[in-house]
């Protein structure tokens, strides 16, 4: 019998990204054993990608010299459409503007303002410069910085490890098992807190910003691990992402002065937001691109012209120059020159692994945090620049929070870990062993391309049941799913089989959320039900994964200081 | 079109150059290429990805000859020539014969000990990134609020914090291929963003840490590193900086002195 490694360590923190990280640096400092396993190299994580800033009311800016974390809390909690649960809220905007100093002292390169101070810039749903920036590439200036501190530190980091299961013994988690993705060996990581750090589900959904590695694994985990999912259905769409490959158009281009055009060279937004315009908030502006598009006001039956000419090239290239790259790289427009072909796509989870303001989920010695997490900060819409901060405050609470409990629990037994890996062992031999069958590349596009055409930016109740339809066909065609790579070593179909798998168990989750909540609110908008209904759907959605099958509850939504009112811009 | 994608795996330690016919749709790029192969024609093809938007840095390989990311180079910019590179001195020699109209050749980064396919082990690429001593070591002690910083400054060290640790440089440099020990072109430039940061002692103590061949003083300036360089890193500008200060200050080591 194969004897499997069991790796002890106090704190296991699955994925490397700003979260996980953060977590890391904090929970580290009480000289605890603390280890992060991640799919990637740290510095690959999705973190790297976010481009336009952080929220914080530091109040440098021009026009935001009275800028309070209450102004933060009533945006974030309006742009939510008042979902976002206003404890968690405030414990994020409160905390704001240290995580942004910390960073700062950490070493991170934020650009500037001509006094010196850090420099802030317009983002949608605030009237002002609220967000702090590096350029156009804050989240790769952060990432870079954050695992500089880690790498410091000393934090056993796991690369290329792909985590396949969470482990519990007597109704704890006691870790999870992993393969190394390098030899394909099943490790066993025996630990007394797991926490979740995996980032989001983007990629469930075709015409995504996220990297290819944002397959919701986490959200998976947990699931099957009996704990509950929140809020699944709300999925934000970026209203700018580059026409063709889909990478983000940061809301930074319409922050520093950018237009959106129709076909008509018309700036439409005046017919949707009169007031804030191109800086309305996310679901807003990406439901009239698309509306644009769908009333043949885009080009080609596809985009919009996000304009940036007019800023001038010195603007552009002192604050987008990452967007003049990718513009050029990608789709071979220099925006100095000509506009940029933009339209909506998937760019961000709210929902997630429900958990309460310290991180903790249902199960006894599982915390989760971040984009993988639903706290909820967020609510059914988030505001841009959040994500970041929502990863440095709470990596922060959570990894401090956790390293208070690790004293007084004990170290668990490596047997379950063990056995564990032979069950997984199992499972992965099964995939390996099946002789013939269907391409899991065939079920896994027809999934993401159902979600997008069935669960998109407009929403309607036919067409989300016949996706649901779509879903369970494609549910059975995975279990006759084969692959030809057999080998151990660095087998990434092996791993996108595995990651599909946990797609298709999440995906029923979001589409039974979306069919059941029957109100338009945020980021999910239904044409059959256009008004928020708060009497019967100002709840949070709670899915439960019992004997093979998704169920629904709904849960109370913490109000605060600010009363739901209608949600104008 | 053919893709010519070099094969390697540890069970036959046979290497070999396998052929894909595949159509490019407009704007495909080479990791897009690479998937449709491993989605449609051969799924035992093993190569990293994870942002697909030149960011992450994870995709670099050898491609035409040249060290590049998979996810920024173009099937068809590199069949109608507009996107060569040309390096200087570059001792890599071409393993495999190619038609650089029609065929598109892919393989390993060169420098590194090669895993599996496009898949090499990159340990000693961060042996030389932590070589540096790699995190801010701020003056003083924090103040309440952030420390003040020139915007000029801050452009000047966006040069260097840009940098996403590809290898691509390090993978180009003549030097690097023929001195194991040589930390490389993107330790150094992140060893210079320290440097240069206003926030660090003003002690020239990071300079100094690599004032040695293996530092500073292996680089021969064939630029490579700033050709190659998704994101405009200019190490070589490092390097030369770098030197004049330890000139400037006197401690430029005897073998290295041009007096």
């Amino acid at each position: 019998m194969v004897d499997y490694p069991v790796h002890s360590h106090d704190l296991v923190i699955i994925g490397g990204g700003l979260t996980g990280l953060r977590a890391a640096i904090e929970s580290s400092k009480a000289d605890f054993d603390v280890a992060v396993v991640s799919k990637v190299h740290p510095l690959r994580s999705h973190s790297v990608a976010a481009q336009g800033g952080i929220n914080a009311a530091l109040a440098n800016a021009v026009g935001g010299e009275d800028d309070s974390w209450e102004r933060h809390a009533f945006d974030t909690v309006k742009g939510s459409d008042y979902l976002a649960d206003q404890d968690a809220v405030e414990i994020m905007c409160k905390e704001a503007p240290r995580a942004v100093i910390e960073l700062e002292h950490m070493g991170t390169v934020f650009s500037r303002m001509k006094d010196g101070r850090i420099a802030q810039r317009p983002f949608g749903g605030a009237g002002f410069p609220r967000t702090c920036y590096a350029a156009d590439r804050t989240g790769h200036n952060l990432l870079h910085t954050l695992f500089e501190q880690a790498n410091s530190r000393d934090i056993t980091i796991y690369p290329e490890y792909y985590v396949t299961s969470l482990v519990k013994d007597g109704g704890r988690c006691v870790g999870c098992t992993a393969l190394n993705i390098a030899d394909g060996t099943l490790h066993g990581f025996a630990a007394k807190a797991v926490l979740q750090a995996t980032g989001g589900y983007g990629h469930l959904f075709a015409r995504s910003t996220n990297a290819l590695i944002n397959t919701g694994d986490g959200a998976a985990l947990a699931y099957r691990a009996g704990v509950l999912l929140e809020d699944m259905e709300f999925v934000q769409f970026h209203p700018t992402t580059l026409y063709g490959t889909n990478i983000l158009i940061t809301e930074g281009a319409r922050g520093e002065g950018g237009y959106l055009y129709n076909n008509k060279h018309e700036r439409f937004m005046k017919n949707y937001a009169p007031k804030a315009m191109e800086l309305a908030p996310r679901d807003i502006v990406a439901r009239a691109i698309q509306t644009e598009i769908d009333e043949r006001r885009g080009f080609e039956g596809e985009y919009v012209h996000l304009d940036l000419t007019h800023l001038g090239a010195d603007k552009i290239n002192q604050r987008l120059p990452g967007i003049r790259l990718i513009s050029m790289d990608f789709a071979g427009i220099d925006p100095i020159a000509e506009p940029i072909s933009v339209q909506p796509g998937q760019h961000y989870s709210m929902g997630g692994i429900a958990v309460n303001t310290k991180g903790e989920t249902e199960l006894t010695g599982l915390y989760a945090a971040g984009e993988c997490s639903c706290v909820s900060v967020h609510g059914a819409n988030r505001l841009g620049g959040n994500s970041l901060l929502e990863t440095v405050v709470f990596g922060k609470l959570v990894g401090g929070e956790i390293a208070q409990k690790l004293p007084s629990i004990s170290k668990p037994s490596t047997e379950p870990l063990k056995e564990a890996c032979r069950k997984e062992s199992e499972r992965i031999d099964k995939l390996l062993l099946r002789e013939e069958g269907e391409r899991v590349s065939n079920i896994r596009e027809e999934l993401r391309k159902m979600m997008f055409d069935h669960f998109g930016v407009f929403r309607d109740e036919k067409t989300m049941k016949e996706g649901l339809e779509k879903l369970h066909m494609l549910q059975k065609r995975f279990s006759n799913a084969y692959i030809d790579n057999k080998d151990l070593v660095f087998n990434y179909t092996l791993i996108y089989t595995l990651e599909l798998e946990g797609m298709l168990l999440i995906a029923e989750a979001l589409a039974l959320g979306a069919i059941e909540r029957r109100e338009s609110r945020g980021s999910h908008f239904r044409t059959d039900y256009p008004k928020r209904d708060d009497e019967k759907f100002l709840v949070h959605t709670m899915a439960y994964y019992r004997d093979g099958k998704t169920e629904l509850e709904y849960a109370p939504v913490t109000l605060g200081i600010f009363p739901v009112k209608e949600r104008v811009y | 079109m053919k893709m010519k994608v070099f094969r390697y795996d540890k069970e036959t330690q046979k290497p070999r150059y396998d052929v894909f016919e595949i159509e490019p749709t407009p704007g495909m790029t080479v990791l897009g290429a690479l998937f449709y192969i491993r989605n449609n024609l051969d799924d035992t093809l093993s190569f990293r990805y994870s942002c697909r938007g030149a960011v992450c840095g994870i995709c670099a390989v050898q491609i035409n000859n040249v060290p590049r990311l998979a996810c920024r180079t173009q099937i068809n910019s590199l069949l109608e020539g507009t996107a060569e590179i040309n390096l200087r001195n570059y001792p890599v020699e071409v393993k495999e014969k190619w038609d650089p109209r029609e065929e598109v050749l892919v393989e390993p980064l060169p420098y590194f000990p090669i895993i599996k396919d496009l898949i090499v082990d990159k340990t000693r690429f961060f042996e030389f990134y932590n070589a540096t001593k790699p995190v801010f070591k701020p003056a003083d002690e924090p103040p309440k609020r952030e420390r003040l910083m020139d915007p000029e400054t801050v452009k000047e060290l966006e040069n260097y914090t840009n940098c996403i640790l590809c290898a691509a440089c390090v993978s180009s440099c003549p030097v690097n291929l023929k001195n194991p020990e040589y930390i490389g072109p993107a330790a150094l430039a992140k060893l210079y963003r320290f440097h240069i940061d206003p926030r660090e002692p003003r002690d020239d103590s990071r300079v100094l840490l690599m004032n040695n061949k293996t530092g500073w003083w292996g680089c021969e300036f064939h630029g490579n590193c700033r050709r190659v360089c998704p994101k405009g890193v200019p190490p070589i500008i490092a390097i030369g900086k770098a030197r004049s200060r330890i000139d400037k200050i006197g401690k430029v080591p005897p073998e290295f002195s041009k007096k």
